[in-house]
């Protein structure tokens, strides 16, 4: 592309592009692209856990997004379009692959175990490694799909709750109750790996 | 507040998503009951080590396939333009 154009572009806002790509200026909506698509890349590994799911992902938002950018009526930004346009593709990925789900209405469950220890004091730093990593997606993969997007968007992405319900199409409520319910779910997980340590720490002490 | 109550409301307190007066009850509660303590501790580091995830890039080749596929639809879309430079 010619230099001088490229860089009038990166120059505009989202809304002036989006309205040059409405008006079939395909540079436009590549700038678009080059903007949002590692972020899209990154929302929809977090939500589907593998690179080749996640390119499929990113390819079917920004066709999509290509397809119906003249539809777009600006009601809301451009990111809030595309990261709802992610988070339906991701969902409709994970559904394919029957994700082991719960109805989120029967998943009242008591979430919390009937006794925590507390293994939270103790610098972030010091406590993750590779196990912990590997434990913590463990804990994402097992959510529910419904209860993984929340999560993802609200916890990893930290969007605010008002924007997620936005991309979701929910209520600023149902955003919170299914944020909770996930955290404790996630929280457990983590919870039991901990528990599980410290004993293995202890029995460990006791041979000495 | 009962420790039911106060678990409930974790999330919207971590989040400091609440009245001021709730807030300096759950204060209270979580102060003295040592049960709910430990679940404000674990949630909010459960929190805390997710924000800590790293950043993701894309895999190589992930743009230029990404563009061409788009290059591919807008072929199909509008028959008669040309191939964007990239």
């Amino acid at each position: 592309m010619n230099p001088r154009i490229e860089e009038a572009l990166t120059t505009l806002g989202d809304e002036v592009l989006v309205r040059k790509a409405q008006e079939d200026d395909d540079r436009a909506f590549g700038e678009l692209v080059s903007r949002y698509e590692t972020k899209v890349y990154s929302l929809a590994l977090k939500m589907v856990r593998n690179p080749e799911d996640a390119e499929d992902v990113l390819q079917d938002t920004f066709l999509r997004a290509y397809r119906g950018i003249k539809s777009f009526k600006g009601n809301s930004t451009f990111s809030t379009w595309i990261y709802r346009i992610t988070a339906n593709s991701a969902l409709m990925r994970l559904r394919k692959k029957q994700l082991p789900t719960v109805s989120i209405e029967d998943a009242d469950e008591r979430e919390a175990p009937v006794s925590i220890a507390d293994w939270s004091p103790g610098p972030v730093d010091q406590l993750l490694n590779q196990e912990l990593q590997q434990v913590m997606d463990e804990a994402i993969e097992a959510l529910p799909a419904e209860f993984r997007q929340v999560f993802v968007l609200r916890d990893i992405e930290e969007i605010s709750n008002a924007e997620v319900a936005e991309i979701l199409d929910l209520s600023v409520a149902a955003v919170k109750s299914r944020l909770h319910r996930a955290r404790l779910k996630v929280r457990n997980r983590l919870a039991a790996y901990f528990n599980e340590n410290q004993k293995q720490k202890r029995a460990m002490g006791a041979q000495r | 507040m009962t420790c039911k109550e106060v678990l409930d409301a974790l999330s919207d307190y971590l989040d400091a998503d609440m009245k001021e007066e709730v807030v300096t009850e759950m204060r209270r509660h979580i102060g003295v009951c040592s049960d709910c303590r430990a679940e404000f501790d674990t949630l909010s580091m459960t929190i805390k080590l997710y924000k800590h995830e790293s950043a993701t890039s894309m895999p190589d080749g992930c743009h230029d396939r990404l563009v061409k596929i788009l290059e591919i639809e807008k072929l199909k879309l509008k028959p008669g333009s040309t191939k964007t430079e990239s």
